[in-house]
């Protein structure tokens, strides 16, 4: 039940989706353009039309994926074996909107509203929302997520658009440069975003076993693995590490 | 296949691979979520590990990007690449937890290492 009508009018919203786009609009859409000029890149290697890249990156909204999709139609690969590497490429999605999802949901909210909330979450919009989310009215949190995903998505189909025109024309340092930046702003995303305990395990975990996921797990389901792996045993500790102060609180 | 698909479909097979061969195996795990997470609360225990794996699989991307690099990337030593990330979290922490000074700390070292090894 909304308490205050006045918090869900036409003006909140509008301001909320404002400054969504204002704080999208910065650092986040440059970084993202910078990663998705790579993508348009590749789009163009294997043969495929702009404007098919364009529309991966409104589509599938993540450049893994797209780079997936894209680099097995490059080595031959069977669509259906496409299909399949692409969708292992884009599990990390059903955590991340699960946990995305409760922090923008009210009651009420309809399905088809949170189908198309999902659609948006990638990993910048997530790690971004995860952070400001908790600290902002609920009723400002969907008009908010609005602004800021749809802007950082049309920067970066525009950019996908250029670098599919520009990439080869790139000295090999500066194509090395935007390779970067994904995992760079990424991580440094996280690092900004970690709070408790458990955000830095997971952090730790999940870079920490990578190089063993690599090794030992087959191509495709490494990243699964080891998310699930090193998620699991950074929530076991943070359980361990409660259960102790409990104990060590209530004597 | 992609011949077959050239003959039925004209020009637009390439933008029909990318809705039932990109968009849709995506698309799934988004969906499943917004069913699956009907009736979580949002302060229950399930969420704490849901985030957890979320984060470690968010970090597990980032070590596969640095440690299994593509294009322009393998020119330069895993030294470096993996240098680079660490300047920006140097970076970061030195402007008070500034992203954009961590962005160009780790731009710097990687496009000055970039230029040394492959001119």
């Amino acid at each position: 039940m909304p308490a205050d009508p006045a918090s869900d009018s036409p003006s909140v919203t509008w301001a909320a989706a404002r400054d969504g786009i204002r704080d999208a609009a910065g650092l986040p859409a440059l970084m993202l353009m910078a990663s998705l000029v790579g993508v348009g890149g590749l789009v163009r290697d294997v043969g495929f039309p702009m404007g098919a890249g364009v529309l991966s990156t409104v589509l599938i909204w993540a450049a893994p994926g797209q780079m997936v999709l894209f680099g097995t139609i490059a080595s031959g690969a069977a669509l259906p074996a496409v299909a399949v590497a692409v969708s292992l490429s884009s599990v990390r999605f059903l955590p991340m909107t699960m946990a995305l999802l409760p922090l923008l949901r009210r009651p009420g909210t309809p399905i088809w509203v949170l189908l198309l909330i999902s659609h948006f979450v990638a990993i910048t919009a997530w790690v971004h929302s995860m952070r400001v989310m908790p600290d902002m009215p609920p009723e400002r949190r969907i008009p908010y997520f609005f602004g800021f995903a749809n802007t950082v998505l049309v920067a970066a189909a525009l950019a996908t658009g250029a670098g599919y025109y520009l990439i080869g024309q790139l000295p090999a340092a500066l194509a090395a440069g935007l390779l970067l930046t994904s995992p760079l702003f990424f991580l440094l995303n996280m690092v900004a975003a970690a709070k408790q305990p458990v955000d830095w395990l997971a952090l730790g975990f999940g870079i920490g076993l990578a190089p063993f996921a690599i090794a030992i797990v087959p191509s495709g389901l490494d990243l699964l693995v080891e998310g699930l792996v090193g998620g699991t045993l950074a929530y076991l500790i943070h359980r361990f590490i409660k259960v102790r102060r409990a104990k060590a609180g209530a004597p | 296949m992609i011949a077959w698909l050239e003959q039925v479909t004209g020009g637009l097979w390439p933008y029909l691979v990318v809705i039932f061969f990109g968009f849709l195996p995506s698309e799934i795990w988004r969906w499943l979520a917004v069913f699956f997470g009907r009736g979580i609360d949002e302060n229950s225990e399930i969420l704490v590990w849901v985030r957890a794996v979320a984060s470690a699989l968010l970090a597990g991307v980032v070590a596969k990007l640095i440690l299994t690099p593509s294009g322009a990337l393998v020119a330069i030593p895993l030294v470096w690449r993996a240098g680079s990330l660490v300047a920006g979290v140097a970076g970061f922490y030195l402007a008070r937890r500034s992203i954009l000074a961590g962005v160009i700390a780790g731009e710097a070292l990687l496009i000055t290492a970039a230029v040394y090894f492959s001119g």
